[in-house]
């Protein structure tokens, strides 16, 4: 526990939850792989969704392969919410002083900002595509973001611990 | 595109084998210190387990290894229990003062590795 950090987290930490993670054989751990899996399964809804911005899977129709690969993506993410949630309180105080980590979430609020403007703005435009027809650039711009955005978040998880 | 997607893969992975071995990279394994002296707190938990430990300049911070692993090597929360005399070589953090990652710990006559 470090007490530079805004009592907020130290009292996060502090909390009989982060004790229980702290304490508990398997919480942690588990709470550990979970995050890397729903990881797994994020990163490979988002790629898949990414690729068709960008003009891949030509032949495919875009609207099925994006919503039925958004279900995995937005399931993911909440399991990497709620993995990732478990894992910062058992060393809240230090995570929420770490640059890295302070790196990562203001990746991932760009991350969300860029989602949301491809739906708000983009995604009428793709949505109705038949497949084979050019994707509009600023789908692929929104695509590219999205691929690059998300491979550095997740460097950056990796990395917290490093610094 | 795809060649473009190829080449941010590549430097992912690239960035995550210069970081392997976990949690190392902050401490300098050019100076390896011992410490010894008695243990005067004692955290048996996760992420990892923690002593501190009186040693001859100052009290240190010793960072051990994850609960299942130091059960699984038989250093036990009874073992490294605060009172018990500690010799704990491993490396100081270049980030934190005082505090130290242990290689290996030797408590009562018996030697420990943490990795």
């Amino acid at each position: 526990m470090t007490e530079e950090a805004p009592a907020i987290f130290i009292a996060l930490e502090q909390s009989s939850l982060g004790e229980t993670i702290r304490q508990s054989v398997w919480l942690y751990p588990i709470a550990n792989v979970g995050h890397i899996v729903s990881l797994v399964l994020f990163a490979g809804a988002i790629a898949v969704m990414d690729v068709r911005l960008l003009g891949g899977l030509a032949a495919t129709s875009p609207a099925r392969v994006i919503v039925r690969a958004r279900r995995y993506a937005i399931a993911a993410f909440l399991l990497m919410v709620v993995t990732g949630f478990l894992l910062f309180t058992a060393e809240a105080s230090h995570l929420a002083l770490n640059p890295v980590f302070q790196f990562k979430l203001a990746l991932i609020a760009v991350g969300l900002l860029n989602i949301a403007i491809f739906e708000f703005g983009a995604r009428r435009a793709v949505i109705d595509l038949a497949p084979g027809a050019a994707m509009p650039p600023r789908a692929k711009v929104a695509g590219l973001l999205s691929i690059g955005l998300w491979l550095v978040v997740a460097a950056c998880g990796r990395s917290i611990a490093y610094f | 595109m795809f060649r473009a997607i190829t080449i941010a893969a590549g430097l992912a992975f690239a960035a995550g084998a210069a970081f392997a071995h976990h949690g190392w990279g902050s401490y300098d394994a050019a100076k390896p210190i011992t410490v010894a002296g008695p243990i005067q707190t004692s955290k048996f938990e996760n992420p990892h387990a923690t002593i501190t430990v009186r040693g001859d300049d100052k009290v240190w911070t010793v960072t051990l290894a994850p609960t299942s692993r130091m059960s699984s090597r038989g250093a036990t929360a009874q073992v490294i229990a605060v009172g018990k005399t500690v010799s704990a070589y491993g490396y100081p953090s270049t980030a934190t003062p005082g505090e130290m990652r242990a290689e290996r710990i030797t408590i009562d006559g018996k030697t420990y590795e943490m990795r």
